[in-house]
Parts: C-alpha cells; structure tokens; sequence
C-alpha cells in the first residue's frame, strides 16, 4: 500500500502521466471539436463517428477521462512538493554550511595559490571564515527552490483555470446601433450606442469601437463604456470584448399601405408578422456589393449595390426566398416588406472570470520558478588549511561539468593544482 | 525601405549558403581556420540579417512578425542568434557545421513565402502580440540549437575519443549539459510565449485559452520539453533518452509553427 502511494506521487509517474496527456492533447488536436454525430460520419464513416462520441473526443478537453487525467496529475504534483518539502528545506540548509560539503564535491584543487581570489574570480565575494579555520561561501541558493515554486505555479493556474471554468458566466451579445438586446439570465441589457470604424488612408481598418450603455433595471442603475478590439470596456464587473461584426438593416412590414410594423435585424435573425405570427420572414444573408463579379459579404466592404436575401415561411412550411435590390419590396397578399439601411452590428463576448487573476498569478509563478531553476545553480566553495596552503573544493547541485572547467579554471588562476576528488571539506573524515 | 530589405533579405540567404558550404568544408577537410572563418561569416550575415528585420518593420510600420514570411525570416534570425551564442559561449565550433543546414532550411522556407506588405487586422495591433511572437521565436532558436547539440550528442555516443571529432566535440556529459541549458533557455522563453499568447487572447477575444490547435501544439511542446527536462534527472533515462525527446519536442515545434495551420484549423491560421 504504502509503496502504491510512494508510486503515486513520484516522478516515474509524473512523466507517464505527462506523456499521457500531451498524447491525448496532440490526439484530440485532430478532431473538429463540438461537431454532431452527421458531420463525424461524413468525414471519417460511421464507426469512427460512434468512437469518437462514445470517446468523447468531440470535446474532449472537457471529456471524463482528460479532467480525469488532469486531476491525477495534479495530485501526484501536489504530493510530490508536498513530500519533498521537508528534505528540501533540510537540503538547501545543509548545502549553505561548510559542514555539509561531506559529499558530492564537483571538483578541488590544492596548493598554496590564494583562496580569496579563487572567490572572486567566482563571483561570491561574500566568502567568510568560520571559527575552524575554514573560509566557506554558497551562491545562487534560490535555485533550490526553483523547480518546488514551479510546480507551485503550476498547481496554482491548474487550479484558477478549474475555478474559472467551473464559475465563469459567458454571453454573446449581439445588436445594432441603437439596437437594446437583453444579456442572457444576467438580468442586464446592453444597448450599443454606436459602432464606429476607424480606417487609415488606404480604406484599412484600423479599430473598431462600440459604445455601450448596460443597465441593470432591478437596481435602476446604468453604466456606460467603449469596447475596442484589444481594449474591453469593464461593466457591472463583466468584461465586454468588441468580437466581430457583421450586416444587419432595418425591416418595415405595411399592411394595406399603413405602416405596421418596424424591426431592427440582424442576419441570420427573423420575426413574425405582428397581426399575423404564422408569417414568418427570415434575413438569412446581405450582400453590399451584388452587382460585382465576386459577391462578399464581407462586413468590412462598402454599400454599392446591396441586396437582402430573405426567406418567407408560413405556418413553419418555406414560401419563398429571393434577393431583394434597394428599393424592391416583397409583396405578400396585403402586406409589404421593405428592408431598408443597412449597416453593421457589433458582436460582443461578454465575460466574468473571477479567477483571471489565479491563472495570471500561477502563471507568472511558474515563470518565476523556470527562472531560478535554470539561472541559479546553487554552488558552494569550501578552503581549508592545508600544510602551509590551503585545499579548496567546489560543490555544485546541478551542471556540474560546466562547473567544474570554471572551479578548476579560476583555481589555476588563484595559484592552485587541481587534483582528484579524494577528501571532503565538512568535517574530520 | 521595403527595396532594400529585400536586397538585404536575398544577400542573408546566399550568405547562409555560402556559410552551410563552408562549415561543411571544415567538417570535411578538418581544417581549424575554417570553422574561425565561418563563425565571422556567420556574425556577419547575421548583422544583415538584423538590419533586413529592422528595415521591415519600419518599412510595413508594424513589428516585423506577423504573417508567414516575417516569422520565418525571424525564426532563421533567432536560430542564428542562439547558435552563435553557443558556439561562443562553450567553444564549440561543430555546433555551427550542425546547425548552419537548419537556419538554410528555415531562410529558404522564408524565400518561398509571400513578401507583400499587408495591412494588419485590428486585433493584430497589440504589444502582447509583439512580445508573443518575440519570445516564440526565441524559444523556437533555443529548441532548434536544443534539437542539434542532441543530435550530435546521439552521434558523438558512436565515434571515437580520438580524432579529429573527439578533438571537436565535447564529452557526452559536457554536450548534455550544453543542450541542457539550450533547452532551458526555449522553456523559459515558450512559457514567456504561452503566457504573453494568453494575455493577448483575453484581451483580444475575451478568452484567455480556447483549446485551439496552436494553443494545444505549443502545450504539447511545452509539456515535452518538461518531460525532457524530468527524463534528465532520472538516471536510467539520462543521456540517451533526454536526447531523444529533445529531437521529438523540436519536431513538435515545427508541428506547432508549420504543421498545424497546414493540417488543423484555427484562429491562428493568419500566422
Ligand atoms: C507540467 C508539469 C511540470 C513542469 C513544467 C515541471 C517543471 C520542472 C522543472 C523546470 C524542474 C527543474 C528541472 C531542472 O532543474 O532541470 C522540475 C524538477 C522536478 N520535478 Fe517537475 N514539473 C512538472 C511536473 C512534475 C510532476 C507532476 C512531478 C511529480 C512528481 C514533478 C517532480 C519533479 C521533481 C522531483 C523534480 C526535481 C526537483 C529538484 O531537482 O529539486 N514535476 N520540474
């Protein structure tokens, strides 16, 4: 039992389970993620699609087994900083002590050469002589800790990233100027005041910048703010991120000549005739430019020759569908359908993460950690009386050919020969 | 300015070929002048190169990494950049003779892109992107220098201790220890990567980490190299298999930076 536990939370383990899951990420990156059974079968035959659902591998970074491998690892990583912890602590004391300079010596040399320089020439002025007569100095001490603050980051923006995921609230809000659109089960709607394009001199654009006012009709407060690309406005402690953009126009129904009705829509949206909800019209696409040799309907392009392209259904069965030019009007028995100025809608994501700031943190820990692990290698120099000179040793935790070359290099320049690993600077041994 | 980087840009590449030649000269003929003389060259096309980037940016007003061409052009850069560091650093001219094929490689897959100037979209306006792709290509130097100081580990396990290559190439322990702290230097910069990529995401799409295939690849790298670095502490594993995942994990690089927005779809696909 207890060795399964020892297993468990060890490094054999840790890179099994990081091999697993770089393989179940590299596997996963293959498949469209979030398709429907249809589209699997369509493009790699049935039984792959009924393996790929039943594997989950149509989301699979939220499927069973990935949180699940996720989680092992976490947990194996928590308890091997958790374990190592006190070993580390007694490690890195000991590593800062000429006493415990009894093993591990990377290299010495002996002579009568000066040891001062020797600490010099290495970079750790702060050399000091103990009551043996021993002149000892450690350096890059951090360094220990380097890999144990890693994993700690690591831990850290796993666990904000769960949070995160498990906590946040996501919307997509869409509207045109002017347009007021309610913001999911928030309790809040959004009104987008103006969209406004800023282009260079050449017709690139540069931003693209709503303005918007949210209120919250419960309190009967109101804030207002802009959202740019790069730049999201922050409201009611959601962040609003200007996404995308898209065409949308303004659609008038008269009946018998009378206006009856006006609605703002976007493309993809459709209403129901107001006196009459079975009729139902549709404004699936809107094409700024229809004469030209290549129809886009790019939401970026010009107005030159807009046509609406619109759908009619009647008690749920298709009527018709067409494209209607500027000016032309879709008659249907005694009413009329005009659409009229087109123009663009903003595309809002909207967001609340109250873990941001953990992921961030983990994050910038981890980064941390990844410096002091590969900057400071922890060396230490120990001098003792040797005769009428002096013996001295040089100890590194990790890289210890590198610094071997460097000890024996400055130790040559301090006076001293270097000579084979044979004794040990802490103690009587 | 755009006239004179491509000037520039086209002189850097004959230059990288004239330094592949010459390395492979030294190799062949064993002759130490050589690898001197290769190792000025190669600091001297990298001054061109430097200034042919510089020229771009200034020429196109935005920082010189945004599409296709400009990436690999700087890939090449920052390969050169690292190797020259380390072949310094650690005296090692070989590494030059190794490595002068990759930066061929990436110039001439930089040649073959388009070079026309365009317009970036809004969301490609931002500092984080700047320092994004900045460290990646840093990071990408350091694992491509990572990747050839293994390859020679693995090579130098099958020659003699004598010779011209035992002359040249260090120690087995002395070469893992410099592809150590080559693979060091592409960790900390492809965390820098991820870090500044999800920063920029959040601000840019309201998502800080969206499971896309270039996210997931640089994860799957980044998960590699943490393998590479755990593989060598362990003692069975040390050497031998650290070197081989080395090699797998700047195959993952390519994977990240070619492959995926040849074979996966994503929002990167303008990089
Ligand atoms: C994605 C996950 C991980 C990353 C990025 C990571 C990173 C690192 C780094 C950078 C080092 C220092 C290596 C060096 O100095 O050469 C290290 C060491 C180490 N890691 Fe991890 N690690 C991860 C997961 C784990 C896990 C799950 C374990 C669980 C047992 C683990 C156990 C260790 C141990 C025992 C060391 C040696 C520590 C030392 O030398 O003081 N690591 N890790």
């Amino acid at each position: 039992m207890k060795k399964i536990g020892k297993f468990l939370s060890s490094m054999p383990f840790a890179i099994i389970l990081l091999v697993l899951l770089a393989a179940a990420c590299a596997l996963s990156s293959t498949v469209s993620q979030g398709q429907t059974y249809e589209y699997y079968a369509a493009q790699y035959g049935e039984r792959m699609a009924g393996l790929i659902l039943a594997l989950r591998l149509d989301d699979a970074f939220h499927s069973w087994w990935f949180i699940g491998l996720s989680t092992v690892l976490c947990i194996n990583l928590f308890c091997c900083n958790l374990i190592r912890l006190p070993a580390l602590m007694k490690r890195a004391e000991a590593f800062a002590k000429p006493d415990g300079m009894t093993t591990g010596i990377t290299a010495e040399a002996a002579g009568d050469g000066d040891p001062h320089r020797l600490f010099a020439a290495l970079h750790m002025p702060k050399a000091k002589e103990d009551g043996d007569g021993r002149i000892f100095a450690a350096g890059n001490k951090a360094g220990f800790w380097g890999a144990w603050i890693c994993h700690l980051g690591i831990l850290l923006l796993i666990l904000g990233f769960a949070l995160g995921q498990m906590t946040m609230k996501q919307y997509t809000v869409y509207a045109l100027p002017g347009q007021t659109k309610e913001m999911g089960d928030s309790g809040l709607s959004v009104t987008v005041e103006d969209l406004r394009i800023s282009r260079d001199e050449n017709g690139a654009i540069l931003q693209y910048t709503a303005m918007l006012t949210v209120s919250d009709s419960v309190k009967n407060t109101v804030e207002s703010g802009r959202a740019a690309v790069n730049a999201p406005a922050n409201l009611y402690g959601y962040k609003f991120f200007q996404n995308s953009i898209g065409w949308g126009a303004d659609v008038r129904v008269l009946k018998n000549g009378e206006e009856l009705q006006k609605e703002q829509l976007c493309v993809g949206e459709f209403f129901a005739v107001a006196d009459k909800p079975e009729l139902v019209i549709c404004f699936p696409a809107f094409y700024p430019d229809y004469s030209a040799e290549i129809k886009t309907n790019d939401p970026a392009a010009e107005v030159k020759d807009p046509a609406y392209i619109y759908q009619v259904y009647y008690q749920g069965q298709i009527l018709g569908m067409n494209a209607l030019k500027a000016g032309e009007e879709l008659t249907i028995d005694e009413y009329t359908v005009l659409f009229e100025r087109p123009r663009n809608y903003t595309l809002l994501a909207v967001k609340r993460d109250s873990f941001t700031w953990l992921v961030l943190l983990g994050g910038l820990i981890t980064l941390a950690g990844l410096v002091l692990a590969f900057w400071l290698q922890p060396s230490a120099v120990c001098a003792v009386r040797e005769g009428s000179g002096w013996h001295v040793y040089g100890r590194c935790r990790k890289g210890g050919v590198l610094f071997r070359d460097e000890f024996l290099k400055a130790a040559a320049e301090a006076g001293f020969t270097p000579c084979e690993n044979r004794t040990t600077a802490g103690g009587d041994t | 300015m755009i006239q004179t980087e491509n000037t520039l840009f086209t002189i850097a590449v004959i230059g990288y070929f004239i330094l592949t030649a010459l390395n492979f000269a030294f190799v062949i003929l064993k002759k130490e002048p050589l690898a001197k003389a290769a190792f000025r060259l190669q600091a001297g096309i990298f001054i061109l190169h430097t200034a042919a980037l510089v020229l771009r940016g200034i020429g196109t007003g935005h920082w010189p990494m945004t599409n296709q061409y400009e990436f690999s052009t700087s890939f090449a850069w920052a390969l050169c950049l690292v190797s020259l560091i380390f072949i310094r650093k650690y005296r090692f001219p070989v590494l030059g003779a190794f490595s002068s094929p990759l930066i061929l490689l990436m110039i001439g897959y930089a040649a073959m892109q388009n070079r026309e100037v365009r317009e970036l979209m809004p969301s490609l306006r931002s500092s984080w992107l700047a320092f994004h792709v900045s460290t990646a290509i840093i990071a990408y130097g350091a694992f491509g220098v990572t990747c050839v100081i293994s390859l020679i580990f693995l090579f130098r396990g099958r020659m003699k201790e004598e010779g011209f290559w035992g002359q040249h190439i260090p120690d087995t322990e002395k070469l893992d220890m410099i592809s150590y702290r080559s693979a060091c230097l592409g960790m900390l910069f492809l965390t820098l990567t991820i870090l500044t990529g999800a920063i920029w995401a959040e601000q840019a799409w309201g998502s800080y980490w969206s499971w896309d295939p270039k996210e997931t690849w640089s994860l799957v790298t980044w998960i590699i190299y943490a393998v590479y670095l755990h593989l060598r502490i362990r003692r069975g594993w040390k050497g031998k298999g650290a070197a081989w995942f080395a090699v797998i994990g700047f195959v993952c690089v390519i994977f990240t930076y070619i492959g995926v927005n040849t074979f996966l779809p994503g929002v990167h696909s303008y990089a």
